[in-house]
C-alpha cells in the first residue's frame, strides 16, 4: 500500500510539479504581491494599502465596470445569436459542415488580425459599416474615435468573436439530440416553435452552462480584441479600459506590481464568484 | 351493410404497397394485407425484411412508391402522421430525459392543433398512467427508471392521444431475457384492455408466436405467410417460413421422387404411404426437400433410417438428439428421460402427416 503510494507519487510528479510551478504558484505569488509595495525586486509588506488605493482610483472602477458591462451584455447576446445560426444551421440549411466550417473560422484566426480588419470596417470615414448604415438611411456614428462608442464598439466585435466557438459547440450538442424526439413531437403535431422550446433548448443547457461558463471567464478576461481595435490603447482616452488593460497598465506602464496584483485578485475573486453563482443557476435550471 | 361490415372488420387494409428507396434498394415487393379491428398483429421477420419500412410507412414517416393504404376504409397515404391518428412506440422508447414521465406521458396533449388545457391534459394523462401502473412514477425522470417501466411510459405517451392504432417496433430488444417475457405480456393485456388496434414488428418468432393474434412473416420485402401463430409451424406455406419458424430449428434432407416413392440418401418413403389430403401440388418426378421438425423425427424400433447421435443437449424438459445427415446436422426433440447418449446408434422414424415437402424453389408440394 505505502510502497505503491510513492510509486503514485512518482507518477504523478511531472504534472504535479509543473502545475505547482505555472498554475498555483503564480495565484500564491499575485496574492502575496497583494499585500507588497515597491518595484519588483524591492518588495515590502505594506499590508491592505494597496486595496485601500484601488478601491480609491476611479479608474479601477470605471476599467470594472466597463469589464462587467462588456461580459453582461456581450455574453448573453452572443450566445443567443450562436443559439439562433447553430440551429437554422442544424435544421435548415444544406452544407452544414461547409457552414460550420466557415463558422469556425474566427476562432482560428488571431483577435489582432480579426481585430485590425475590424478596424477598418468600424472606421468613421471610409469603414464598410458606416457605408452600409448610410445605404439603408440609418444613422452612422464615430465608432473608433468618439469615447462614447467605445464599449459599443467592444461589445459588437466581442459578440462576433465570441460566436465561432460557441456555434461548433452548439451544433455538436444539437447532433446528440436524438432524431427520434422530434419524429415523436412531428407526430403529435408539435410546430417547430414548439419542438425548439420543448425539445431542443432543454436539450441544449448543459452545453448553454458549459458555454456561459467559459463566455463569462473569457469576458472578464477581455483584453486582446480591444488592444487591436483601438490600436494598443484602451479606447479614446481610456474609454474602453478594462480590467485587464488597468492591471497591465499598473503592472508594466506605472510600475506598480502591487497594485496590479490587488486588482488582479479582485478580479479573481469576481470570476470565481461569477462562476459559482452560475453554476447554481444552470443547475436549478437542469433540474426543471 | 355487408360492406359497412366489411370495413370495420378490416381496420387497416395495405394494397399493392411498394416502397423502392432512393438508392434503388426495394423494400417491399407489392404487400397487401388486411388487419381486424382490435387485434394485435405481429410483423415478423429477419433484419432487412422490409418490416420496419412497412411499419414506418403506416406511421406515415415514409412514403410508399406505390399502393395504398387505407385506415378504417379512407386512405391515409395523403395524410400527415399527425392526422393520422396513430401511436407510435420506437425501439428506445425516445422519452424526452428532460422531463418527467407526467410531462412526457402529457406531451402529445400539450402541443399542436390538438393542445388542451393543462388540467384536461394532466387529468387524461393520469388516466392511462393509471392503466399502464406508472402513476407513482410521475415525478421521476425517464433516467431514473428501469427498462420495463420506460417501455410503460413510451405506451402511455403514445396512448394519450386516443390513437385508432397502436404501432410498435420492436419495443422489447432493448430488455433483457427475462423482463421481456413479463413486458410481453403486459404489452398483449394491456392494449386487448384499451382494445386499440396494433401492430408490432419484431423479428423474434417466439415473442410474436406469444402476443400475436395473427403474425404477418416478411422476408426480402414479401409476405411469405398472414396467418395465426400455430399454422406458421404446423402449415407452413413455403420453406423459408418452415426454417425460419421453429426452435430448434426443422431437419432438412435433400430427396428425390421417381418411381413413385421419396427417395433419400438412406431411406425410401412410397408416395403412397403419405396422407392424401395433405399434398398440396404435384409431386412430379424431380428434387425435394423434405422437412421434419425435431419433434416429428423420434427413435423407434423400425425407423426409416438409422443415425450415430453426435451429441445430446438438454434444453429444459427436453433433449436434443443431434446427428448428421449427408453431412448436414440434424436434430431430433426427445424426452427429458431419455437413455440414448453420444455414439449410440438409433433408428429414427418420421411421422409422415407431419413432414413437409418443397421445391427447389421453395415452394410447399405437401
Amino acid at each position: 500500500m505505502k510502497k505503491n503510494q510513492t510509486k503514485a507519487w512518482l507518477f504523478l510528479a511531472p504534472t504535479v510539479i509543473l502545475s505547482t510551478l505555472f498554475l498555483i504558484w503564480p495565484i500564491l505569488r499575485a496574492f502575496v504581491m497583494s499585500f507588497q509595495s515597491g518595484s519588483l525586486i524591492n518588495l515590502s509588506w505594506t499590508g491592505f494599502s494597496n486595496y485601500k488605493y484601488i478601491f480609491s482610483d476611479p479608474e479601477f472602477w470605471s476599467s470594472m465596470s466597463h469589464t462587467i458591462l462588456y461580459a453582461v451584455v456581450t455574453v448573453p447576446i452572443g450566445l443567443a445569436i450562436s443559439v439562433m445560426l447553430a440551429w437554422m444551421i442544424f435544421s435548415k440549411v444544406k452544407h452544414k459542415s461547409f457552414w460550420e466550417t466557415t463558422f469556425f473560422m474566427p476562432y482560428v484566426t488571431s483577435t489582432i488580425a480579426i481585430g485590425i480588419v475590424f478596424r477598418y470596417i468600424f472606421n468613421g470615414d471610409y469603414g464598410i459599416l458606416n457605408f452600409v448604415l448610410k445605404f439603408f438611411h440609418l444613422p452612422t456614428a464615430n465608432w473608433l474615435d468618439d469615447p462614447s462608442m467605445s464599449m459599443i464598439t467592444v461589445i459588437i466585435f466581442g459578440i462576433w468573436t465570441s460566436l465561432a466557438f460557441n456555434i461548433v459547440i452548439l451544433m455538436g450538442a444539437l447532433r446528440n439530440i436524438d432524431p427520434n424526439f422530434y419524429t415523436i413531437a412531428e407526430m403529435y403535431g408539435a410546430s417547430s416553435n414548439e419542438k425548439f422550446w420543448r425539445i431542443t433548448m432543454p436539450q441544449l443547457v448543459p452545453t448553454l452552462a458549459f458555454l456561459l461558463t467559459m463566455d463569462v471567464i473569457s469576458a472578464f478576461k477581455v483584453y486582446t480584441s480591444i488592444y487591436a481595435l483601438f490600436n494598443g490603447q484602451a479606447g479614446v482616452g481610456n474609454s474602453a479600459s478594462v480590467a485587464v488593460f488597468y492591471i497591465y497598465n499598473k503592472f508594466q506602464m506605472v510600475g506598480t506590481p502591487g497594485v496590479a496584483m490587488a486588482a488582479t485578485v479582485i478580479l479573481f475573486l469576481l470570476i470565481l464568484l461569477t462562476t459559482f453563482l452560475q453554476r447554481k443557476l444552470m443547475k436549478k435550471i437542469g433540474e426543471n | 351493410m355487408v360492406c359497412i361490415f366489411m370495413i370495420d372488420e378490416q381496420f387497416v387494409q395495405v394494397k399493392n404497397l411498394r416502397k423502392v428507396y432512393d438508392n434503388g434498394h426495394e423494400a417491399l415487393k407489392d404487400v397487401s394485407f388486411s388487419v381486424k379491428k382490435g387485434d394485435l398483429v405481429c410483423l415478423l421477420g429477419p433484419s432487412g425484411c422490409g418490416k420496419t419500412t412497412m411499419l414506418n410507412m403506416l406511421a406515415g414517416l415514409l412514403d410508399p412508391t406505390s399502393g395504398d393504404i387505407l385506415f378504417n376504409g379512407k386512405s391515409v397515404v395523403k395524410v400527415a402522421p399527425k392526422d393520422r391518428q396513430i401511436g407510435y412506440v420506437f425501439q428506445n422508447y425516445a422519452l424526452y430525459p428532460h422531463m418527467t414521465v407526467l410531462q412526457n406521458v402529457m406531451f402529445p396533449l400539450t402541443v399542436g392543433k390538438n393542445k388542451r388545457s393543462k388540467a384536461e391534459a394532466e387529468k387524461v394523462a393520469k388516466k392511462y398512467m393509471e392503466i399502464t401502473q406508472i402513476t407513482e412514477l410521475a415525478n421521476q425522470k425517464p433516467g431514473n427508471l428501469s427498462g420495463g417501466q420506460q417501455q410503460r411510459v413510451a405506451i402511455a405517451r403514445a396512448l394519450v392521444q386516443e390513437p385508432q392504432i397502436l404501432l410498435m417496433d420492436e419495443p422489447l430488444s432493448n430488455l433483457d431475457a427475462r423482463l421481456r417475457l413479463k413486458i410481453r405480456e403486459e404489452i398483449r393485456s394491456l392494449v386487448k384492455r384499451v382494445g386499440i388496434t396494433t401492430l408490432f414488428v419484431t423479428h423474434d418468432q417466439e415473442e410474436a408466436l406469444s402476443i400475436g393474434d395473427k403474425i404477418i412473416l416478411f422476408n426480402n420485402g414479401v409476405i411469405q405467410q398472414d396467418d395465426v401463430g400455430q399454422n406458421f409451424y404446423l402449415e407452413p406455406n413455403n420453406y423459408f417460413v418452415a426454417n425460419f419458424v421453429g426452435n430448434p430449428v426443422i431437419d432438412n434432407f435433400a430427396v428425390k421422387i421417381a418411381d413413385g416413392k421419396i427417395s433419400g440418401s438412406d431411406f425410401e418413403i412410397p408416395l403412397a404411404a403419405l396422407d392424401q389430403d395433405r399434398i398440396k401440388g404435384e409431386l412430379t418426378p424431380g428434387e425435394y426437400t423434405l422437412s421434419v421438425r425435431p419433434e416429428n423425427i423420434l427413435p423407434s424400433e423400425q425407423g426409416h433410417f438409422t443415425a450415430k447421435i453426435s451429441d445430446v443437449e438438454l434444453i429444459g424438459r427436453e433433449r436434443i438428439l443431434k446427428f448428421d445427415h449427408d453431412g448436414i446436422q440434424a436434430r431430433s426433440l426427445v424426452n427429458l428421460e431419455t437413455t440414448i447418449q453420444r455414439g449410440d446408434q438409433v433408428q429414427l422414424s418420421m411421422r409422415l402427416d407431419r413432414i413437409f415437402l418443397f421445391t427447389k424453389e421453395g415452394t410447399r408440394v405437401y
